[in-house]
């Protein structure tokens, strides 16, 4: 106990400096506008943003990102409100009652909630996060390959099982990444491995481009369709960005309830902010007194999700600082900058790193504050970028993303990959094929190969190794449960 | 076709030209006990397992998924500037080492903002040398990073 606490001082301490907190204003108030604009949300955000973390010192960067990805949720639900576009997945269910209360005349309560329980979630997030992580990462430590073979294949398991969409489009997306993953020189026996004799795919696929290029460049595609959108915004109807004591009243307590529901849902891996503000919304809908004012301006439909979005957020954290496994596709982006910057997140993170690991829980602490700062009294101006058209945000974001693309590794080759990425994306979701899981299994192939291959390295070829670790064996049943859970439900969907 | 149709057939030929690949790499252990091979060899059979369960399910009409549509026909002016914004962003990264970055980026910022916001010449001008200048000066002259530099860039004094 008295552990957490001498760390969290240490955090505050990194955290604390003008440096960091000046990096969370500007990181905050980039993420919210990117989060405003629509189709984009904070993996979008921390895509094309990332340039501007190289050169720091890595507590910094990753402070920086954390601030726009939060920054991303805190926007999201502002396009909702004011326009009825949501900016992300998971500010959909924004648009249920936040548009509305706009409609309603209520857009100042709307955008003032929202505010707020983006904050409260994201405090309450943070307190579990505090908690949960030096456990997690303790145990962690412990792990050789088999249990981290076990975890990594439960990991990729889950994101496809607890995610929406077809079970062996998944399946497939994950086979894409790890083939992807495989090319270039095999660190273990120096063969080069399906380059097709291109010398630039000697060194592998840099994942980040390839990330760069299905968020940035393909979500830029995807707007082609109609880049001519110009929103009406009437600035003037929303009053004063606050909420009345009954407003509060009904919603103080969805907002406590909802926020655990969120991190929990933030922690499992594939679970993103889409599902936990669903399933909030439906939650509050069935233990309301007044379910049928739900779709027509209540409250409490927009408080819900809105902090449990912001606090799955946090809990999206914990597997990706603790095991170094992302479980969604903004914390994925995450890691493959971190590990540009010679930093590797997991459980040697808290021994080696503590001020980096402790620095960013801290500064998610300060970020909150700043951000409420941002979204209440500037609410009515930062709103007003909802005025500037797609045709001119489109080409900024697609400049964004190529410059991006250049910085990592200064290769023009890397433009081609980048391209070619941004086109799959739009084919694949034609498709409808889901890109994270591909992602996910792009990020961790290496790994994953690796510890297979260690593990019957100590094992001498025997494959009960993966069952003689308890550890690793509750990872098997967990991956093996979430399988029939999904054919379960797969089934009852189609009955 | 369907979508799930398609992309079954997929799954199963870069499936297999992945595994017929790996089948010819070369058997290389030096203490490991799997090899190069062997996980490759894995991954090229779940693709091809997954691509052929899909197929073999749409054969039921009551499972059968939505018809898959690209829009090549419907949308040809999405398809005309996805292929544009490819071929140039391509040459964008190409030209970069030798004409620096300032003159590029504006090029290309121009062509981007001339096919999604079409008709507007003056404000494309104006975004695009603004994006150029702005983040040469974030980047190169703020955050310290380092931009190829092409004959204008030689001539600042940053």
């Amino acid at each position: 106990m008295q552990d957490i606490f001498s760390n969290l001082a240490l955090g505050l301490q990194t955290a604390m400096t003008w440096t960091n907190i000046l990096w969370v204003v500007i990181g905050g108030s980039l993420g919210t506008i990117i989060g405003m604009l629509p189709g984009l949300g904070p993996a979008t955000g921390v895509a094309v943003l990332i340039p501007i973390t190289f050169g720091m010192n890595p507590a910094t960067a990753l402070i920086t990102m954390c601030a726009v990805y939060y920054g991303a949720m805190f926007g999201g639900s502002r396009a909702s409100i004011m326009i009825n576009v949501p900016g992300d997945a998971s500010a959909i269910v924004s648009c249920f009652d936040g548009y509305q209360m706009t409609k309603q005349g209520r857009a100042g309560p709307a955008l003032a909630i929202s505010a707020i329980a983006s904050f409260i979630g994201g405090m309450i997030g943070m307190v579990f996060l505090v908690f949960l992580t030096q456990p997690i990462a303790a145990a962690a430590l412990k792990f050789g390959p088999a249990e981290m073979f076990s975890l990594l294949l439960f990991a990729l398991v889950a994101t496809i099982t607890l995610s929406e969409g077809n079970l062996l489009k998944g399946l497939i997306a994950i086979a894409f990444g790890l083939m992807l993953s495989t090319i270039g020189i095999d660190g273990m026996t120096g063969i080069i491995r399906f380059t097709y004799g291109v010398e630039s795919l000697n060194d592998g696929i840099d994942f980040l481009v390839i990330i760069i290029g299905v968020y940035a460049v393909t979500e830029v595609y995807k707007n082609f369709k109609d880049t001519n959108a110009v929103y009406k915004l009437d600035s003037k109807s929303i009053g004063k960005v606050w909420i009345s004591r009954e407003d509060w009243r009904r919603s103080w307590k969805p907002m406590l309830r909802n926020s655990p529901l969120g991190f929990i849902i933030g922690v499992l891996p594939g679970m993103g902010g889409s599902i936990a503000t669903f399933m909030s919304y439906a939650l509050e809908k069935n233990l309301s007194k007044r379910p049928e004012e739900f779709g027509k301006g209540a409250i409490e439909g927009l408080a819900a999700p809105e902090a449990s979005n912001n606090a799955c957020s946090c809990g999206a954290m914990v597997p990706l600082l603790t095991l170094g496994i992302p479980g969604s596709g903004t914390t994925a982006v995450m890691l493959g900058a971190l590990m540009m910057l010679g930093v590797k997140p997991g459980p040697t993170l808290f021994t080696d790193h503590p001020e980096i690991a402790w620095g960013v829980i801290a500064s998610m602490l300060i970020g909150n504050i700043i951000l409420i700062i941002i979204n209440l009294p500037l609410a009515i101006p930062l709103v007003q970028i909802l005025r500037v058209p797609t045709r001119i945000m489109l080409p900024i974001i697609m400049g964004l993303a190529l410059i991006g693309t250049f910085f990592l590794n200064y290769s023009s080759f890397d433009f081609i990959i980048v391209m070619i990425a941004g086109i799959i994306g739009y084919m694949f979701s034609k498709l409808e094929i889901p890109l994270p899981p591909l992602v996910l299994a792009l990020i961790l192939g290496g790994a994953f190969e690796q510890n297979l291959r260690n593990s019957m390295v100590l094992s001498d070829g025997n494959i009960s190794i993966f069952f003689q670790k308890p550890i690793s064996v509750v990872f098997l049943v967990l991956a093996a449960g979430t399988l029939v859970y999904a054919l379960l439900r797969r089934k009852k969907h189609a009955a | 076709m369907t979508m799930n149709l398609i992309t079954g057939i997929i799954a199963v030929a870069i499936g297999g030209i992945y595994l017929v690949t790996a089948m010819l790499l070369p058997e290389m252990r030096m203490g490991d006990r799997l090899g190069p091979k062997l996980f490759p060899t894995l991954v090229g059979i779940l693709a091809i397992l997954s691509g052929l369960v899909l197929v073999i399910q749409e054969r039921k009409p009551e499972r059968r998924s939505k018809k898959a549509d690209f829009g090549f026909v419907t949308h040809r002016q999405v398809w005309i500037k996805i292929l544009l914004t490819t071929v140039v962003g391509i040459a964008y990264g190409l030209v970069m080492d030798s004409l620096g970055f300032l003159i590029p980026t504006t090029l290309f910022m121009l062509f981007i903002s001339t096919l999604i916001n079409r008709g507007r010449l003056v404000q494309n001008l104006v975004l695009a040398v603004a994006f150029s200048m702005i983040t040469y000066g974030v980047f190169a002259v703020a955050l310290k990073l380092s931009l190829p530099r092409g004959f204008i860039e030689q001539m600042l004094p940053f």
